[in-house]
Parts: structure tokens; C-alpha cells; sequence
């Protein structure tokens, strides 16, 4: 594997990835997730020196495989009712930066503007998130085995995050 | 979005004062104008008599442990510095230079033994004593009085079990007074060792489109609506009971000055090892139980108070859940501040807390469980923030308002427990809305005073 079949590689799940997750196939993604994934969301602080950002141990959101498919059984209870009606949303995701770890390792950096319309007719809401992913490459193909979603806001603006990042 | 407030023909004092009378009516049938939860004039309102002269829960002293630690803060509206100075005080100081105005602290959180306002250079030790400006004798003919041109300061600042509240009212009672019969119930909370509690992590924030009463108010007694909004945790497989069973196996501890908990009976519900709230036995046996009296020791084991809300807007909660599916649930210690941020909108500050002795796997579990539970991310908070969402917008309604629509308070109320030997009330059901009347009561008094 070259540097090139790596990005590629690497695009082409997070470009699929982020439709399924649009399209609300949780399912689907789902199967895409390793078994020891480990899914982050820290807390930023406002602070002078970026390395101090985000306090060791402080976190929204950090989840194992089974947490997730929490989530998801909640998704699909018919009694989530933060995402009744399921939120409206587009994610794009650029500027990936690839590393190959191993034969079978990718590490994977990359922005993230998530775009929701939640409720009915609500404005918009916008999460911006910078991701640092770990991807297990497989016979079956890419599966995400970690992913910390630095969310830019200190104080987040949308409601909750009853969305996946 | 645009916030609709109906016109007035009358002055802001004179509606809020007509207000708080069809409130008080109201109250006295089980009603409640819906209008109270996004309205700018009640907001305002509440700025001027609530949260700039009651007690205003604002972090905890593990949050800033050693000398020269700072952390920012809000009192109502105003951002604050709460600093812990070289003698060891906490201080509140508002982040505004006296010279200009301009913000002299630039970080949530740090260590500092003075502040610096960056326009002309003013500055200011971390207890908010004025210490110098450039060019003092050329500008000023010397130095300017230490506290005269100190940064504002709080002038009532108390801690217990840790938690730091502030009050700008010089002559508002002490801390313990102010809390009145919920000290009791705060004690077997956080006192149940002598180290007392720890932030595990520094507060998650988020912006919730409701209205600060409507977390405030939920927290002091509805453990109604857990069976309906609540219901996807049952179906995800995470809580190993029914919530359904939440409402009718939960009871209330009232308490004068608008202060009130729900309790659940955990001991017959789950069984007898969610005694004292489902801890372990490696952390039980750490507690020192010895200075409670025999209605704490029995209250703690039988019916542990679960959710509850000190006025206005500091709420906890310690419900088991389990970390991860399948695990024993966890008794986690959840404390959040409904912070007024623009009418019918709040900014939500969310802290998990342990026990100092507890063992590092407890903290580390106690602080998933309740972020999973509840944070932004939390499957129940994001529930609860979601349907209070419609209060907020149906007190800005102009149908509401044309019709004058009061909402429902009206449960029926049982009798308080004739052999509680506590402080304040016991209820052996939460049904009754009971608590939530008294908030509104309390709410009232507080909105009258000064007018």
C-alpha cells in the first residue's frame, strides 16, 4: 500500500461513511465499526496555549461498541425524542491528512462541517468538528476502530448530540 | 428566531407586578401561566431580583485547588473570576477592568496571582485589589486606592461540602440558613465521607432552547414524565428495569425557601443492594455514617433522595445506571446549573462528580455513566431538553397569550407523611406537583421583593 491507495482508501470510507450517517442507515454504519472502537468526544476549554484546550479525561461523549448500539436501539425505539422528527443532515468532510501505521493501520485526520436541521422548520444548525480517526483495514474491508471528534465550540450551540460525529 | 413578547400598554413594573398576581392566582387553583417560561420583561426581572441578590451556585473548591487557581464563571448575565488567592479565600470578582471596562481574564480556567487588562494595563491581584497601571504618578499623581478601584467583588462568598455559591446581596442570610432544612438533606449527599466530593472533570456546556425554570422546576419533583420521555432507555436495553415504574415508586422531600428532592425507593424497588443509592460495598464501607440522625440513616438506605433542585438553579442528581450495558448499575453523582441565558433559553453546565476516596475505577465509571446518561450527549438529557423546548415556545404563543392559557399543576395532592421526623415535608408519592408549586411560590416571593 502506497500513499496514494492510502488516501484513496481513506476517502472513499469517510465519503460512504458520512452518506450512510445522512441517510440515518445506522445499521449499515454500524458494520462498519470495529469491535474495540473507541468513539471520543472531548471538552474544549477556552484557554491561551492550544495544548491545554482540551482537559485530559473530560469529555461529552466516549463510547465503546456496545454504547453505540445503544444509541442506535435508542435511535430506532420510536421514543428518541430529541431526534423526532430525525434531524435533517450533511456532512462534509475534507482536508484528510493519512498516515499508514501498519500494513493493516490507518491513522486519518480530517474536518468535519456537519450541517442539522433539526425539528420542523427550525433554522440550521452547524457543528464543526475535527476528527482524529484510527481505521483497521480488513478483508471485508476499511472498519473505524477510533475516533475522536474535537468539536470546535467551547459552549455548544446545538442542543444536544443526538447525532453521530 | 424571532421571540415575541405581546404589547404592553404598561410600564415593565407594572406588568410583572400584574404578572406575579396571575401567577399567584393561578397557583392557588393548581394553574400556571405558561407565559413565566419566555417572557423578556420576567427575564429581566429575574436578572435584577434573583440573580443578582439570592445565593448563585458557581463551581466547586476541587475545580481551583491550589493558591493562584481562577476559573470563569457566571452570575446571572455576568461573567465572573472565582479565584482561590495565596490565603487560601475564594473570591468572586466581575471580569471587567474599573478603568474602562474592558475583560482583564482571558481563559476559563488558569493559575494567575494577578489579572491585566490589556487596553491601557491596570492591574489587579487574584483577591481583585487594584495594584498599579503604567505611568501611575504621570497619569494619576500616585497610586489609586487598592479597593476603591478594585475589581467588584461579591461580597458574600461561602462553600459547603465544597460547592462555591456567591451573592451580591450584603445582607442576604449565611449559606446554611439560606438552604434552611435542605442542609440536612445536602449533608447525607455529599457528606457521607469526610473528604467529601470531587469535579471529576471540568463542566460540559451547551445551549439548550428552553427556559432555565423549566430544568429547575423538573428537577425539584417530576418524576412523572420518566415513564414517557424517558421510555427509549427501556427500549435500548441500557436500563435493566422499566422507567415506567419510575414515577409510582418515587416520593418528595419539600423544604422551605423553594427547595425540594424526589427520592425513589431503590431498596424495594431493585433490592437490598440499592441500599445507599446502589454503591458498592468497597465504597460503602468507606462511609462515615456516624454523624446522621436515625430519619438520615433510614431515608438514605429505604427511599435515598434521587433528583433535586436548590432555588433557582443548581439541581443534582444520583440515580443508578449502568456504566456500560450489562453492568451493575452505578450510583453517579450528577450536578448541573440551569444558567438564564436570553428568555426561554439556558445555557446548560453539566459536572460529574465522586467521592475523593472512592477508588479510581469508581470515578472513572461514576463519570461515563452519568455522561452517557447525562451531558449533550446524554440519553436523557437530550430527551428532556428536547421537550422542553415546546414550553418555551408555547409561552411566546399569541394564541397562548390571547387565550391567557394557565398550564396544569393540579395532581392530586396526598397528605404529608405523618411520621417523617426530618426537616421540611416527606411525601410517600411524587404525584401532586407538590414541589414544583413550592419553586413557584418561592419564585414569586423572590420576583415581588423590590419592586
Amino acid at each position: 500500500m502506497d500513499q496514494t491507495q492510502a488516501f484513496f482508501i481513506a476517502h472513499d470510507f469517510l465519503a460512504r461513511e458520512a452518506k450512510l450517517l445522512d441517510e440515518r442507515r445506522f445499521d449499515e454504519w454500524f458494520a462498519l465499526i470495529d469491535d474495540d472502537i473507541i468513539y471520543h468526544v472531548p471538552i474544549r476549554e477556552a484557554r491561551l496555549d492550544y495544548a491545554e484546550e482540551h482537559p485530559e479525561g473530560a469529555y461529552r461523549v466516549r463510547d465503546n461498541k456496545a454504547l453505540i448500539e445503544t444509541r442506535i436501539k435508542r435511535l430506532n425505539s420510536g421514543h428518541a425524542w430529541a431526534e423526532t422528527p430525525p434531524s435533517r443532515t450533511l456532512r462534509v468532510v475534507g482536508s484528510l491528512i493519512v498516515e499508514i501505521l501498519a500494513d493493516d493501520r490507518l491513522a486519518v485526520e480530517s474536518a468535519m462541517i456537519l450541517y442539522r436541521q433539526r425539528g420542523h422548520d427550525q433554522l440550521g444548525d452547524v457543528i464543526p468538528v475535527r476528527r482524529h480517526d484510527e481505521l483497521r483495514l480488513t478483508l471485508d474491508g476499511p472498519r473505524l476502530l477510533k475516533r475522536t471528534a474535537l468539536i470546535t465550540e467551547v459552549v455548544l450551540s446545538t442542543p444536544n448530540l443526538g447525532v453521530f460525529l | 428566531m424571532h421571540v415575541y413578547n405581546s404589547v404592553s400598554a404598561s410600564s415593565d413594573a407594572d406588568y410583572v407586578a400584574a404578572l406575579c398576581d396571575r401567577v399567584e392566582k393561578g397557583l392557588d387553583e393548581g394553574l400556571l401561566p405558561v407565559e413565566v417560561f419566555n417572557d423578556e420583561r420576567v427575564f429581566r426581572t429575574e436578572m435584577d431580583r434573583i440573580f443578582t441578590r439570592t445565593w448563585v451556585f458557581l463551581g466547586h473548591e476541587s475545580e481551583i485547588p491550589n493558591s493562584g487557581d481562577f476559573m470563569l464563571r457566571k452570575m446571572g448575565l455576568d461573567q465572573v473570576i472565582v479565584t482561590r488567592n495565596g490565603k487560601n479565600e475564594i473570591n468572586v470578582l466581575l471580569n471587567h477592568c474599573r478603568h474602562r471596562g474592558t475583560e482583564v481574564c482571558h481563559q476559563d480556567r488558569g493559575n494567575a496571582t494577578h489579572f491585566k487588562c490589556p487596553y491601557h494595563g491596570w492591574i489587579y491581584k487574584n483577591d481583585g485589589d487594584f495594584v498599579g497601571a503604567p505611568d501611575m504618578r504621570e497619569a494619576y499623581g500616585g497610586r489609586l486606592d487598592a479597593k476603591e478601584w478594585g475589581l467588584l467583588k461579591a461580597p458574600k462568598v461561602e462553600s459547603l461540602w465544597g460547592f462555591i455559591f456567591a451573592s451580591l446581596n450584603e445582607d442576604v442570610p449565611t449559606l446554611r440558613d439560606y438552604l434552611g432544612g435542605a442542609a440536612w438533606m445536602l449533608d447525607c449527599i455529599f457528606g457521607l465521607h469526610p473528604e467529601g466530593m470531587v469535579a471529576l472533570a471540568p463542566p460540559e456546556r451547551f445551549i439548550v432552547r428552553a427556559d432555565w425554570k423549566s430544568g429547575a422546576e423538573n428537577f425539584c419533583g417530576d418524576a412523572y414524565h420518566v415513564g414517557t420521555t424517558h421510555y427509549s432507555a427501556t427500549l435500548s436495553g441500557l436500563i435493566p428495569g422499566d422507567v415506567r415504574e419510575t414515577g409510582p415508586n418515587a416520593q418528595g422531600y419539600m423544604f422551605d425557601g423553594g427547595h425540594s428532592f424526589i427520592g425513589h425507593q431503590l431498596y424495594d424497588w431493585f433490592g437490598p443492594p440499592f441500599g445507599l443509592w446502589g454503591y458498592p460495598p468497597e465504597v460503602q464501607s468507606g462511609f462515615d455514617l456516624s454523624r446522621f440522625d436515625a430519619q438520615q440513616l433510614e431515608m438514605i438506605k429505604k427511599v435515598p433522595p434521587t433528583i433535586g433542585t436548590i432555588f433557582p438553579n443548581f439541581s443534582y442528581l444520583r440515580f443508578p445506571q449502568p456504566a456500560r450495558p450489562g453492568e451493575f448499575p452505578m450510583a453517579f453523582t450528577n450536578i448541573r446549573m440551569w444558567q438564564p441565558y436570553a428568555p426561554g433559553q439556558m445555557e446548560l453546565w453539566v459536572w460529574e462528580f465522586d467521592y475523593k476516596f472512592s477508588p479510581q475505577r469508581h470515578k472513572d465509571d461514576s463519570y461515563l455513566a452519568g455522561q452517557f446518561g447525562f451531558g449533550a450527549g446524554g440519553i436523557f438529557e437530550q430527551d428532556d431538553t428536547a421537550v422542553w423546548e415546546g414550553i418555551a415556545k408555547a409561552a411566546a404563543s399569541p394564541w397562548n397569550r390571547r387565550n391567557g392559557t394557565k398550564l396544569h399543576y393540579q395532581q392530586i395532592r396526598p397528605d404529608p407523611d405523618p411520621d417523617w421526623q426530618g426537616p421540611g415535608q416527606h411525601f410517600n408519592s411524587i404525584y401532586g406537583e407538590y414541589c414544583q408549586e413550592s419553586f413557584w411560590r418561592r419564585w414569586l416571593i423572590d420576583m415581588r421583593a423590590g419592586a
